[in-house]
């Protein structure tokens, strides 16, 4: 039925005249699927926090040599980085579509002489720069040019 | 160690901002390629040689973005651990876990420096 | 009186406690025959007055403007003046706000909200008043639109009840209260801002909300406090740089 939320949460300093029933939540507070939506974002941080250092992989090959870089390379062709690297795609993507519906609303009305734009142009113009930023490493990245 | 988490909450939290904007932003493109084109050879003739990759990462903006790449995700990715950590194991696990995940955070990014300087 | 149509029976299991009594809180169930209009609230009214007086809960205007009657009404925070017992089946569980400490039966304490609201300086702070010869304050539809979203709260405590912030760390502000803070630091007329900035990176720090978005998921008011708390945040980083930059009386 119930689960304890932290006992002293929304306490008040002055304890209550009476003795109150311990704050609850819902046994289904944490599975409803508006919640599991915002713990699965919360927990792509794992995938974040993994893939900043695998990058870093990246790096350190680079200062290395060719040897050590066709020796990354190599590795990320394997199953378990493939599969990784997929997973992280998903979870980007899935941060993205979040993050960016929730954004505009998070820009106050003024920032000393600043306006933000509307929100529905500030929702496209996140997409626009993601596409556009995309595309031009997908170029650059995927050797199409220089 | 709360007070001092308190007290640093606006940097930590302008670095989690910047990680979730310019990470998700640049991480598509990067996993696509680096990551998962060229490793699986999806990528055009030359595209994942050793002299095109240093190539681009000896650039000023090529530095840059590698940097970004590295360090940005690991403050998002504290940042949010942190708060699933505090969801589901209260405040005394918030200060443990999120002060261990931020110093992770700030040694990844030192050493994301570091690398990308040496390139 | 319209023809309000056929009664149909509905089972209420609703958690009460009695802290004389109950060692901890327990359901108690109701068959109630309900009209197709009717609201929760009129199904627990209808169990007071004709079932069992015992029962305890809060209610006033039933109109949703006084935020009296929020309850849990199978699992989500709602205004029961509000919540229509045609969106639910046979079955209806009723159940006092979550993440509140109980008095007794649907009734939670509310205190701990009402310190909250207080550490945020909800009134008009100005460094000196305004002579009364001097006239209003002037205030453009341009500078009232920037904080009128945020003025519309009943204090109906929803927004705490979904919180899973609220219901991890006992020292976040939490939404209604940063919400009201935020109003007032977008009032032309408030220069208080410094003051309650300093609150919001205090002990109850706006930095605790991690966007989970379910204060206004469930607000009945659209005041969408998750907008004011991410708003928040951004002033209370901006102040706490130029604090650095500006000298400030303390």
């Amino acid at each position: 039925m119930a689960r304890p939320s932290h006992p002293q949460a929304m306490t008040p300093h002055r304890p209550a005249p009476t003795r109150t029933a311990p704050p609850t939540v819902p046994d289904d507070f944490y599975t409803k699927p508006r919640m599991l939506t915002y713990l699965l974002f919360d927990a792509t941080g794992i995938v974040y926090l993994l893939v900043g250092f695998v990058a870093l992989r990246v790096a350190r090959a680079l200062d290395s040599g060719p040897e050590a870089w066709a020796d990354l390379m190599s590795d990320f062709a394997q199953p378990l980085y493939v599969g990784f690297h997929l997973l992280a795609l998903v979870s980007v993507l899935f941060v993205g579509v979040r993050f960016f519906r929730l954004f505009p609303k998070a820009q106050p009305a003024r920032l000393g002489p600043a306006k933000p734009p509307p929100r529905p142009v500030l929702h496209a113009m996140l997409y626009v720069v993601w596409i556009v930023v995309t595309i031009a490493l997908l170029v650059v990245l995927g050797g199409v040019w220089p | 160690m709360k007070t001092l988490l308190l007290r640093l909450e606006p940097v930590i939290w302008l670095l989690f901002g910047a990680g979730i904007m310019v990470g998700t932003i640049l991480l598509p493109g990067y996993l696509l390629t680096v990551a998962l084109g060229g490793p699986l050879g999806l990528l055009p003739e030359g595209a994942r040689s050793y002299e095109r990759a240093l190539a681009i990462a000896s650039n000023p903006l090529g530095r840059l973005v590698l940097l970004a790449l590295i360090a940005l995700p690991l403050w998002k990715g504290a940042h949010h651990v942190r708060a699933l950590a505090a969801d589901f194991f209260g405040p005394g696990a918030d200060v443990v876990v999120g002060s261990l995940l931020y110093a992770i955070a700030a040694v990844g990014s030192v050493a994301a420096i570091l690398a990308v300087a040496a390139i | 009186m319209s023809d309000a149509g056929e009664l149909q029976k509905k089972t209420f299991v609703v958690t009460r406690f009695d802290p004389d009594v109950d060692e901890v809180p327990k359901t108690q169930t109701y068959e109630v025959p309900c009209r197709p209009d009717w609201k929760v609230l009129d199904a627990l009214n209808f169990i007071k007055d004709e079932i069992d007086p015992t029962l305890s809960h809060r209610w006033s205007c039933r109109m949703a403007v006084c935020g009296s009657c929020g309850m849990n009404v199978n699992g989500e925070p709602k205004l029961t003046c509000k919540t229509a017992l045609s969106d639910y089946g046979d079955v209806v569980e009723v159940a006092p706000l979550s993440n509140f400490p109980v008095i007794r039966d649907l009734v939670i304490e509310m205190d701990g909200f009402m310190e909250k609201f207080r550490d945020v300086k909800p009134w008009i702070i100005r460094a000196k008043e305004k002579a009364a010869e001097e006239g209003t304050y002037r205030q453009s539809p341009e500078e009232l639109s920037a904080y009128k979203q945020y003025s519309m709260c009943i204090n109906c405590m929803l927004c705490y009840a979904a919180c899973p912030v609220v219901a991890s760390e006992p020292h976040f502000l939490g939404p209604a209260a940063i919400a009201l803070g935020h109003r007032y630091n977008m009032d032309s007329r408030d220069e208080g801002a410094p003051e309650r900035n300093r609150v919001f990176r205090g002990e109850g720090s706006v930095f605790y909300c991690s966007y989970a978005n379910e204060c206004s998921e469930v607000c009945p008011k659209n005041v969408d406090p998750a907008a004011a708390i991410n708003q928040a945040k951004l002033n209370a980083v901006v102040d706490w740089a130029t604090s650095f930059v500006v000298r400030r009386k303390r």
